[in-house]
């Protein structure tokens, strides 16, 4: 396989991907500070460390290609608030982070499967999947610990207006990035 | 009922802005630009506090004041 240097559009994907990596980095670390001890501060502060290392390694995985990072100004879930409404409790934070980890993981997944991927993108996208396996585990069971307090049809409801706030914005931010996305995920025939 | 001047000073802290900016007519949003900073803000409250809001309890919610009313209307 011949190995294309990386593109304009890629550089900026993968930049893109690097600044929500900081920006859930950035949260989940305030949040972790001003949490309560016990198993949810534990697991947000590991979950705040692999965001933050994450960024590491788009950016290190951007400079082992020979480029550096594009300073872009919002991440992907600055769109969050304005399409779901601020979460106030921490119920609603794990509901609105479950959603977006699922998306995250369904972006990289996605990322994967692109014709000709670089194999340095490839090894970056696999270390960084593994840790959003967790991050979907431990916040599912979180919320399903919180049902007693909270109700499961309430967290049900939660969810799905979030759920419905990320459709809209992924299919806003693919519609605003079209052009640059398309060239990029392209995918075998086989 | 809560301790306004408390909850005010609280706000001042996590926000990191002057005290004296922190008034009941300030309005959240233009004391600090980033939106997860607030979400953040109002967790650190309902623990410091001990009560518990929900997202539809902050939809009218625009200034330091309306904040501090809705918080009083939960204990």
């Amino acid at each position: 396989m011949k190995i294309q240097p990386l593109t304009e559009n890629e550089r900026w994907l993968l930049s893109f991907y690097r600044t929500s990596e900081i920006s859930g980095a950035l949260f989940f670390g305030r949040l972790a500070k001003s949490l309560p001890p016990g198993p949810i501060q534990t697991d947000l502060t590991k979950h705040f460390a692999d965001e933050s290392q994450h960024s590491w390694f788009w950016t290190r995985c951007l400079q082992t290609l020979g480029h550096e990072p594009i300073k872009l100004d919002t991440a992907y879930q600055d769109q969050y608030i304005s399409a779901a409404g601020m979460p106030a409790n921490i119920m609603e934070v794990l509901g609105i982070t479950l959603i977006f980890e699922k998306r995250v993981i369904g972006q990289y997944a996605l990322h994967r499967q692109a014709q000709d991927l670089n194999p340095e993108i490839k090894k970056t996208l696999d270390l960084i999947v593994e840790d959003e396996k967790w991050h979907i585990e431990w916040v599912t069971q979180a919320l399903k610990n919180m049902e007693g307090e909270y109700g499961k049809e309430h967290i049900d409801k939660t969810l799905k207006r979030f759920y419905d706030a990320d459709k809209e914005v992924y299919q806003k931010t693919v519609k605003e990035h079209e052009e640059r996305i398309a060239g990029i995920l392209k995918f075998k025939k086989d | 009922m809560l301790d306004n001047n408390k909850i005010k000073t609280r706000i001042s802290q996590i926000l990191s802005v002057p005290s004296e900016k922190i008034t009941d007519n300030a309005v959240l949003q233009e004391l600090v630009i980033d939106s997860f900073i607030l979400i953040d803000m109002v967790i650190d409250l309902q623990n410091t506090f001990n009560i518990r809001l929900n997202q539809e309890d902050l939809i009218p919610v625009k200034t330091v004041g309306d904040l501090i009313s809705v918080m009083n209307s939960k204990t």
